[in-house]
C-alpha cells in the first residue's frame, strides 16, 4: 500500500502535463515549402517544442564545388535557391569577382551594359520570387485563388526570363565578368527595344496588380486573423538569430544591403526600404508573421519602382562581357554577401591561385531564418506552425544545399 | 457582443471586397488550358512561341565537329563522352569547304570564291562545287533540275546567317554520346564550342523527347557511315 502511493507520487513528479504526443510533420507534406520534416512534441494542441530536421535535400553544394572550376559552380547555385536563381547566380559572380579584383595585375571592369542588366534581371527575379511566395502563403493559410492569380503573372516573367537566357527556372545567366551572351542581343536593336517594352507591359499590367491582392488577401479577415500578432520575432531575436531580408525588415529593423552596403549600380537608384511598422487598428504588431508577410508585398512595388527607373534609362551600349582570358583568382579568401529576395546571401571562397576553388561556403538566409522556428513556435498552436513556415519563407533547396 | 457583430461585419466585408477581385476575373478568358489534349503544335493552337535560343535537348552536327573536346571538359556533370584517334599522316576525310547556313535553316555546302573570311561583308557570295555530300536535298534536286553543271548557287549576305569553313579532317570520332539523362541544361558547352555545332534544340523535339527507358536518352551523334564507306568497299571488292 504505502509503495503504491510513492510510486504514484513519483509519476505526479516526472511528469506534470499530459502525455507528450510526438507527430512527424513532413517530410512530404504539401506546406512545409519543400522536404522539411518537423518532429512536432505537442501536448494537445499546444506545440511544447517542433524540431526541424534538415538535409533531405542535401546534394554536397559546397563539397562538389571544390572539384569543379568557377564557371562551371554558377550552374549549381542556380539550384540553391532555385526560386530566385538570377539572384544566387548574381551573388557567387560577384563574390568571385571581388576575389578577382585583390589581383591588381589583372585590370577589368564589369561592363555598364551587364551592370544594368544586371540589376533589371534580379529585381524582375525578385518580383517572382515575392509572388511565389505570397501565392503559397495563401495557399497554407487556406486561399487558393491568390496562388492561382501569383502562378498567373509570374508565368508573365517566366516568359521574360526565357527569352533572355534561354531557361525558365535554372537560368545560369550572370556569369563572371559579367552576363550570358547565348541569346545575343545588340545595344540598340529592334530586339532589344522589343524585349524593354515588354518588360513596361508587364510593368504596367502587374503595379494595379498589387493593390488588387492586398485586397484579396492581404486585408481579408480570416487571413488576417490567422497571422496577425502571431509568432512576434522581436528586433533581438532577429538579430540574434541572424535572420536576414524580409523576416528582419519585418521586425523592424531598417537593413537593406543594396541601401546600405550598395554594391554593383544599385546607389544609382532611388528606392525605399519597406520595414514594418505597428498598425493598431489593424491589429499587427511589428515582428509577427503578418509584418513579414507585408514586407514582401512592399518589396515587389520598390523592385517595380527600380526596373522602371532602368527602363527611363535605358540600356547603355557596349559590351556584356568583361575581357577576361581565364577565371583564375589570386591566392586569397573572401565573403561577400549580397541581398538576395530571402535575405542575405553570403559566399566565402577560399581560392590557392588555381583555376578550382579550395574551400566555398555558402551563407543561406533561409538556414538562418529557419533555425528561429524552434523558438518561434513554442507554445502556440499547431495551425500556426504552417502560418510560421509560410512566413518565413524559406526555401529548401537553400536550406541543405 | 458590439465586438462580436463588428468582428463579423468585418470578415463579411473583406471576403466581399476579394470576392470582386475574383468576380473580374470570371468574365475574363482562360489562362490555363489542358496539356496536352487541348494542344496542337501543327494548327498553332494553344500553343505559345519557343523562344529563340531556348535550351532543349542537345544536338551535335557531326559534320561541323572537329573533335576539340572542350565541351567534354566544361560540363559540370560529364554527360558527354568524347573518344576518337587521328588518321594516319597524308589522309583525310574529306578537302577543304565552306558551309552556308541560311537564315531559313537550311544550309549549302560547296566552295565560296573569294576570301571567305571577309565574305560576310560583301554583297553576296557565290558557291561553286555544290556538293551532294550532307548537304540540303532540297537544293541539290534544284540544282539538278536546273541542268546545271558547274553547281554554282549566288546568294545575298542578308540572306545568310553564318558561314563555317570546314577544315580538311584529318581525325576520327569513335564516339560523340550525350547522357540527356544526366545534362543540367546549363547551356556551357554550346558557348564554348568553336564551330557551333553543338546547339541546344529550341524547337518541339529539344523539348518533348520523354522516353520510359533511361537508355534511349543517351543520343550518339557519331556518324559511323561518314568514315566506314571507303572500308565497305574494301571490304566487298575483297569478296
Amino acid at each position: 500500500m504505502e509503495t503504491t502511493q510513492q510510486t504514484e507520487s513519483k509519476i505526479i513528479e516526472l511528469k506534470p502535463f499530459t502525455d507528450e504526443m510526438v507527430v512527424n510533420m513532413g517530410p512530404q507534406h504539401p506546406s512545409t515549402h519543400g522536404v522539411l520534416r518537423l518532429e512536432l512534441r505537442l501536448d494537445g494542441e499546444v506545440v511544447r517544442e517542433a524540431i526541424p530536421h534538415i538535409g533531405y535535400l542535401h546534394r554536397c553544394f559546397e563539397k562538389h564545388s571544390e572539384n569543379l572550376s568557377y564557371p562551371q559552380i554558377i550552374p549549381f547555385t542556380d539550384r540553391m535557391d532555385y526560386v530566385a536563381a538570377m539572384n544566387q547566380n548574381w551573388g557567387f559572380c560577384l563574390a568571385v569577382e571581388k576575389l578577382m579584383a585583390a589581383d591588381e595585375s589583372k585590370d577589368f571592369a564589369i561592363p555598364e551594359r551587364a551592370e544594368y542588366l544586371r540589376v533589371l534581371i534580379c529585381e524582375l527575379n525578385r518580383i517572382a520570387s515575392h509572388l511565389l511566395s505570397f501565392g503559397t502563403y495563401g495557399m497554407d493559410i487556406g486561399a487558393f485563388t491568390p496562388f492561382l492569380y501569383a502562378f498567373r503573372d509570374r508565368e508573365r516573367l517566366l516568359l521574360l526570363f526565357e527569352k533572355i537566357c534561354g531557361a525558365r527556372l535554372t537560368y545560369n545567366y550572370i556569369r563572371i565578368g559579367g552576363v550570358s551572351e547565348i541569346i545575343p542581343m545588340e545595344p540598340g536593336s529592334i530586339d532589344e527595344q522589343n524585349y524593354l517594352d515588354e518588360i513596361e507591359s508587364f510593368l504596367d499590367y502587374f503595379e494595379p496588380k498589387i493593390d488588387e491582392y492586398n485586397d484579396l488577401l492581404t486585408s481579408n479577415s480570416i487571413f488576417s486573423e490567422r497571422t496577425m500578432g502571431v509568432a512576434v520575432m522581436s528586433a533581438e531575436m532577429a538579430l540574434s538569430y541572424g535572420a536576414t531580408g524580409p523576416n528582419i525588415r519585418g521586425s523592424g529593423v531598417d537593413w537593406d544591403l543594396r541601401r546600405d552596403e550598395p554594391y554593383s549600380i544599385y546607389d544609382r537608384f532611388d528606392f525605399d526600404v519597406p520595414v514594418a511598422k505597428d498598425i493598431p487598428e489593424l491589429g499587427a504588431v511589428v515582428g509577427d508573421c503578418w509584418s513579414r508577410y507585408k514586407v514582401r508585398m512592399d518589396e515587389m512595388k520598390e523592385s517595380v519602382r527600380i526596373v522602371r527607373q532602368i527602363l527611363a534609362e535605358g540600356l547603355p551600349d557596349g559590351p556584356v562581357m568583361a575581357d577576361l582570358k581565364a577565371v583564375r583568382p589570386p591566392k586569397g579568401e573572401i565573403y561577400f554577401r549580397s541581398e538576395a529576395p530571402r535575405g542575405e546571401l553570403g559566399f566565402y571562397i577560399v581560392s590557392d591561385g588555381t583555376p578550382k576553388p579550395v574551400r566555398l561556403k555558402g551563407r543561406s538566409p533561409c538556414f538562418s531564418a529557419l533555425s528561429a522556428l524552434q523558438e518561434l513556435s513554442r507554445g502556440l498552436m499547431v495551425a500556426d506552425i504552417i502560418a510560421i513556415i509560410g512566413s518565413i519563407d524559406i526555401v529548401m533547396g537553400e536550406v541543405d544545399r | 457582443m458590439d465586438k462580436y457583430i463588428r468582428n463579423i461585419y468585418k470578415g463579411v466585408y473583406t471576403v466581399l471586397v476579394g470576392m470582386r477581385v475574383t468576380i473580374r476575373q470570371f468574365f475574363e478568358p482562360n489562362v490555363t488550358h489542358q496539356y496536352p489534349y487541348q494542344h496542337d503544335f501543327e494548327k498553332k493552337q494553344n500553343v505559345r512561341e519557343i523562344p529563340k535560343g531556348y535550351r532543349g535537348q542537345l544536338y551535335n552536327r557531326i559534320e561541323d565537329c572537329i573533335g576539340c573536346k572542350k565541351c567534354e571538359l566544361i560540363c559540370p556533370v560529364d554527360c558527354i563522352t568524347i573518344t576518337g584517334d587521328k588518321l594516319p599522316k597524308g589522309e583525310q576525310l574529306w578537302d577543304s569547304m565552306n558551309v552556308v547556313h541560311l537564315k531559313d535553316g537550311r544550309e549549302v555546302i560547296g566552295i565560296i570564291e573569294g576570301d571567305d573570311k571577309k565574305i560576310m561583308s560583301e554583297d553576296s557570295m557565290t558557291i561553286t562545287n555544290i556538293t551532294t555530300r550532307l548537304g540540303s536535298q532540297e537544293v541539290i534536286d534544284r540544282l539538278e533540275a536546273s541542268g546545271d553543271e558547274s553547281r554554282t548557287e549566288t546568294f545575298s549576305t542578308e540572306e545568310v546567317s553564318r558561314v563555317v569553313t570546314r577544315n580538311p579532317v584529318v581525325f576520327y570520332l569513335d564516339q560523340f554520346d550525350i547522357d540527356m539523362s544526366l545534362c543540367m541544361y546549363c547551356g556551357l558547352c554550346t558557348e564554348v564550342c568553336p564551330t557551333q555545332c553543338l546547339v541546344m534544340k529550341d524547337s518541339l523535339e529539344g523539348i518533348e523527347y520523354s522516353s520510359f527507358d533511361r537508355t534511349d536518352l543517351i543520343f550518339n551523334f557519331d556518324k559511323q557511315e561518314m568514315y566506314d564507306k571507303d572500308e565497305a568497299e574494301n571490304t566487298e571488292a575483297a569478296d
